[in-house]
């Protein structure tokens, strides 16, 4: 049990699902446009996204090209969906 | 104390820094170029949805948002327990690793179970993808994202029937289904968000 | 009586040159190599500049344009020199798969998936809208309707026949993924393996004809382009460099010579 509770692994786990929950509860009090939400949630997916390549995934430990073309990917992407929704709003 | 620690990080004892790459180079390849094909679809679908704003947001509030939240969750703790399992074939607990993989492959298994809960009364009810946009992309989207889980599911039946025959495991076998799996996960998490959560 | 011996100099030299290309044991695999890339140029010449079907008209073209264009006078000329070399091309071209393929080290069904897949394919996707577009090209007097059918059927055929080559594209991944061999690098096999999800991707043109995901979308067809002109290009030149890399002793001719005594009394490289 001792191994559970003390791993990197299950807190990085515990965070991913509180966070998960709460952007859940978050986005069911919303049925119209809501760019509050909307940037939380997304911004919150991303940070998500980026603790599962990194503990997940082991980038933390591999050679710099992958991590740099890992942060590359991430920032891109989440900045050209946040521009396109904030585009049309 | 920051400049001792500095010391032991730069010099560590076995492994020289920041070159382990885990699992093999190429499932690497295709990792980065997944994660690139995912996000020009979704930089389309935000457009599309900017575009199409009323009919997006009607359409995602049709979806069953509970299978989706129940199914990130399903799939975070699969991941969680791949990730111990990899873990554990590299200190050597091969019994252990094969427990967790084991659970981990299960849990995992239930996302496809879940996907047709969410998917069949839909297609019953007549919402199929040419319904509108938004449910195109839906479909596409996760249709793919579910083709992407059961080809993990595959792998994962492999590297469990590696784990139980082989006495020493090769651990970037190990690895390369596990990096595979979390990138299934980590596609998952921006889904989620984008089809059930934006607003 | 200098002449005749200059005369005869050169011709002996190059003689062994001409008998060494032409004894080349790979001399039968290259000729099947080559006519992918010639296929390809036809193939290109066809669907681009001679009848513009490529890139993909829209799906939304009103019934007078769609009647111009299936009885123009340039898609006659590039059919009936389509229908010459599609039947042709489409099965050689397979043939240079074949030759990395039948030397991996992987299960016999996955490479008949390959070859099965590709002979489905090439019927439906090619040669099921070049007879559609033969038969509004040569043959005079459809109403325009049923020109507009063959239009829509062409392109679906064409643009979302491309189901068919999911097997193949499966199975040949699957084949450089699993080959103990290593014939063909693994990345390549992944590589491969987005051939099969681009076809996945292209069963949208049969719901909508609207972008992006119509058969001239910037999804279901443009993007899908991206992902497979260049593959289809790299993996031109690792079969070529599979090709170059194999040890002679592996070929079926040189086992055959071998077997046959009669054979060895002349030596290729002498």
């Amino acid at each position: 049990m001792n191994y559970f509770l003390h791993n990197t692994l299950t807190h990085v786990w515990a965070f991913l699902m509180a966070v998960t929950v709460a952007a859940w509860g978050f986005s069911q009090h919303s049925d119209g446009v809501n760019p509050a939400l909307t940037i939380g949630v997304l911004v919150i997916a991303f940070i998500k996204a980026q603790l599962v390549i990194w503990h997940f995934m082991e980038v933390k430990r591999s050679p710099a090209w992958l991590k740099k073309t890992c942060w590359a990917w991430l920032i891109v992407t989440a900045l050209l969906i946040l521009i396109f929704y904030a585009y049309f709003l | 104390m920051t400049s001792s620690a500095d010391a032991v990080m730069t010099k560590p004892p076995t492994t020289p820094p920041g070159s382990q790459l885990a699992g093999e180079g190429s499932m690497w390849f295709f990792i980065i170029g997944d994660l690139i094909i995912f996000s020009v679809y979704f930089v389309f679908y935000t457009w599309h949805r900017g575009i199409n704003q009323e009919l997006f947001l009607e359409s995602q509030l049709q979806l069953n948002q509970g299978i989706g939240f129940i199914n990130t969750l399903i799939l975070l703790t699969s991941s969680l327990f791949i990730a111990l399992g990899a873990q554990s074939v590299h200190e050597g607990e091969y019994r252990r690793a094969l427990a967790l993989m084991r659970t981990a492959f299960f849990i995992g298994a239930l996302f496809p179970v879940l996907k047709m809960v969410e998917w069949l009364p839909k297609i019953n009810a007549g919402i199929t993808p040419g319904e509108n946009l938004f449910y195109l992309y839906y479909y596409i989207m996760t249709g793919l994202h579910l083709c992407h889980v059961l080809l993990g599911l595959v792998i994962q039946a492999f590297v469990l029937r590696h784990l139980a025959s082989e006495k020493t495991p090769d651990a970037e076998f190990v690895d390369s289904g596990a990096v595979y799996w979390h990138m299934v996960d980590l596609l998952w998490i921006v889904v989620f968000a984008m089809f059930y959560l934006m607003r | 009586m200098s002449e005749p011996t200059a005369a005869i100099e050169p011709i002996a030299s190059v003689q062994p040159k001409k008998i060494r290309w032409l004894k080349n044991k790979k001399l039968d695999q290259y000729l099947v190599f080559w006519v992918v890339p010639v296929f390809f140029q036809v193939f290109g010449l066809v669907f681009v500049p001679l009848t513009w079907m490529m890139p993909p008209m829209s799906p939304d073209k009103p019934l007078a344009d769609i009647v111009t264009f299936m009885q123009t006078s340039p898609l006659e000329l590039a059919l009936s020199l389509y229908i010459l070399v599609s039947g042709l091309g489409a099965v050689v071209t397979v043939g240079a798969y074949w030759l990395v393929l039948a030397r991996m080290a992987v299960s016999p069904a996955i490479k008949y998936a390959f070859l099965a897949g590709q002979v489905i394919g090439s019927v439906v996707g090619a040669l099921l809208p070049v007879s559609l577009f033969g038969l509004a090209g040569f043959r005079s007097g459809y109403d325009p309707e049923t020109l507009a059918m063959f239009y829509d059927f062409a392109y679906l055929a064409y643009n979302g026949s491309l189901g068919c080559f999911c097997l193949p594209w499966l199975a040949l991944s699957l084949a450089i993924i699993l080959d103990k061999n290593r014939i063909l690098p693994k990345w390549l096999g992944y590589y491969t393996a987005w051939q099969y999800v681009t076809e996945l991707f292209a069963a949208s043109v049969w719901l909508t004809t609207a972008q992006p995901f119509g058969w001239n979308g910037y999804l279901a067809f443009y993007f899908n382009m991206l992902l497979y002109v260049p593959w289809q290009i790299i993996i031109f030149f690792q079969i070529y460099k599979a090709l170059k890399n194999q040890p002679e002793d592996e070929l079926d001719n040189v086992r055959l010579e071998r077997s046959l005594p009669s054979y060895q009394a002349v030596p290729a490289y002498s």
